[in-house]
């Protein structure tokens, strides 16, 4: 330890896949805090966050074999298995009964996308600049993982326009990332 | 196509953030790959997703790192600590040890089992091995069979060797094709055996002369039906002799006839 070796993405990629383990702690250093951050927008409790935080960088670790250079970045790879690892656990039975119910499918609960102790940072501080309507979308389907059906279900909008509303959220958050 | 109204579509962000369908993965790979604008775009988008996520993000519980790392780290053996274990047993035992003692029991049971499938297995596989092997040498020697057979199919002169004085029950049936190759193929149906330095050898006789047709082992039935001969274009009978082996002019017969048989 001590010496601090910086990577590229490819050679980070390489010794990863060679399991080096001083590649996998620098990946760590430089990425556990941003999907942290995303893991905690989805499930909210810290306790239950750093257990998925651990199981993603595990998942990682040993699936890093599956990840194509070709389909996209290490980050989009490592955000998606972040992001699909928070959504199970919501869904998990533990944890429906512990935390917050799910007050989209409620019917009556009046769903506001506001998260109680969340900071401005990261995707959040981008989201907060999005219509109140595109934010929830965005937050239902991309943080709640729900489906476009079960959205237009709930919210009681066709499903076609769903569609639409999301599309064009997705795009009005490309623009304000740049 | 139009690549812009695709790339301004959404799909790029649906994509990267993984909310895309399974079809429409597909069809947005299969066009990156044909289409390097789209793959750069989203190549792009990509990395101002990233950039975005990567401000100010809160550092996670120091203790994740630390139990991630062993987690990940290669299984330490550890030593055994049997000590303690020889105290007097006449003590109630708390039920971890009954569960302890079940699953050494459960383990000895698998042990056994393990060990008794493996034997089976080598059996079996010893066995597999053998028949394999069996089976091989059945199916060259019905080859052979087969081969003779297609031989035997072919219209040829079939001439029946009879026993000389030398040896009456002797017999040997002789194939010649005569409007063909001139091939022929000798069957032996009995000859006495003869001692280690003597050897057969078949003759076709054309106006009161031999023609060699070559000189046999007697354990030459044994690997095939039919044997075959030197060819021969007329003849008028054939004979078998026993010749000594190796002797030093092959053409011309010593021995006595042991088989004849006229055309």
């Amino acid at each position: 330890m001590g010496t601090t070796q910086t990577y590229d993405e490819r050679e980070l990629v390489a010794a990863l896949r060679r399991k080096d383990e001083q590649a996998f702690s620098y990946l760590y250093d430089h990425y556990a805090g941003a999907l942290y951050n995303v893991v905690k927008q989805v499930v909210v409790d810290t306790d239950v966050s750093s257990d998925v935080l651990q199981e993603i960088f595990v998942n990682i670790w040993r699936k890093i074999e599956q990840y194509d250079e070709s389909k996209g970045r290490l980050f989009t790879w490592m955000l998606n298995i972040a992001r699909n690892a928070a959504i199970d656990k919501t869904r998990s039975k533990g944890f429906q009964q512990s935390s917050r119910v799910l007050p989209l499918l409620d019917g009556e609960t009046v769903y506001t996308s506001e998260r109680p102790g969340m900071d401005d940072y990261g995707l959040k501080k981008v989201l907060g600049k999005l219509k109140d309507e595109q934010r929830l979308l965005i937050d239902l389907s991309y943080f709640q993982g729900y489906t476009h059906e079960q959205i237009a279900k709930a919210l009681d909008i066709p499903l076609g326009t769903v569609k639409t509303r999301i599309r064009s959220a997705l795009t009005q958050l490309r623009s304000l990332l740049q | 196509m139009n690549v812009k109204e695709y790339i301004n579509s959404g799909i790029i962000e649906s994509y990267v953030l993984g909310m895309a369908t399974e079809a429409e993965r597909q069809e947005f790979e299969q066009i990156c790959a044909s289409h390097p604008e789209v793959a750069e775009a989203r190549d792009s988008f990509e990395r101002s997703l990233e950039t975005a996520l990567m401000q100010e993000a809160p550092a996670p519980p120091a203790f994740v790192k630390e139990k991630l790392l062993q987690q990940i780290a290669p299984p330490v053996v550890e030593d055994d600590g049997v000590a303690g274990m020889t105290e007097a047993p006449v003590r109630r035992l708390n039920p971890w040890k009954w569960v302890a003692a079940a699953s050494l029991l459960l383990l000895a049971g698998a042990a056994y089992w393990a060990y008794s499938t493996n034997e089976k297995y080598q059996d079996l596989a010893a066995r597999q091995a053998t028949m394999e092997k069996q089976l091989q040498q059945s199916t060259a020697a019905l080859q052979l069979l087969q081969q003779d057979a297609d031989i035997l199919r072919h219209p040829m002169k079939t001439v029946a060797l009879k026993g000389t004085e030398m040896a009456p029950q002797a017999q040997t049936t002789v194939f010649w094709d005569t409007t063909g190759t001139k091939d022929v193929y000798m069957l032996i149906n009995n000859l006495p055996q003869p001692t280690s330095d003597q050897q057969y050898q078949l003759w076709a006789l054309l106006d009161g002369k031999p023609i060699d047709l070559g000189v046999f082992d007697f354990d030459v039935k044994e690997k095939r039906l039919l044997v075959k001969m030197k060819n021969v274009q007329k003849a008028q009978a054939f004979a078998i002799t026993l010749e000594r082996r190796g002797r030093p002019n092959p053409e011309v017969p010593e021995g006595k006839a042991y088989v004849v048989g006229k055309l």
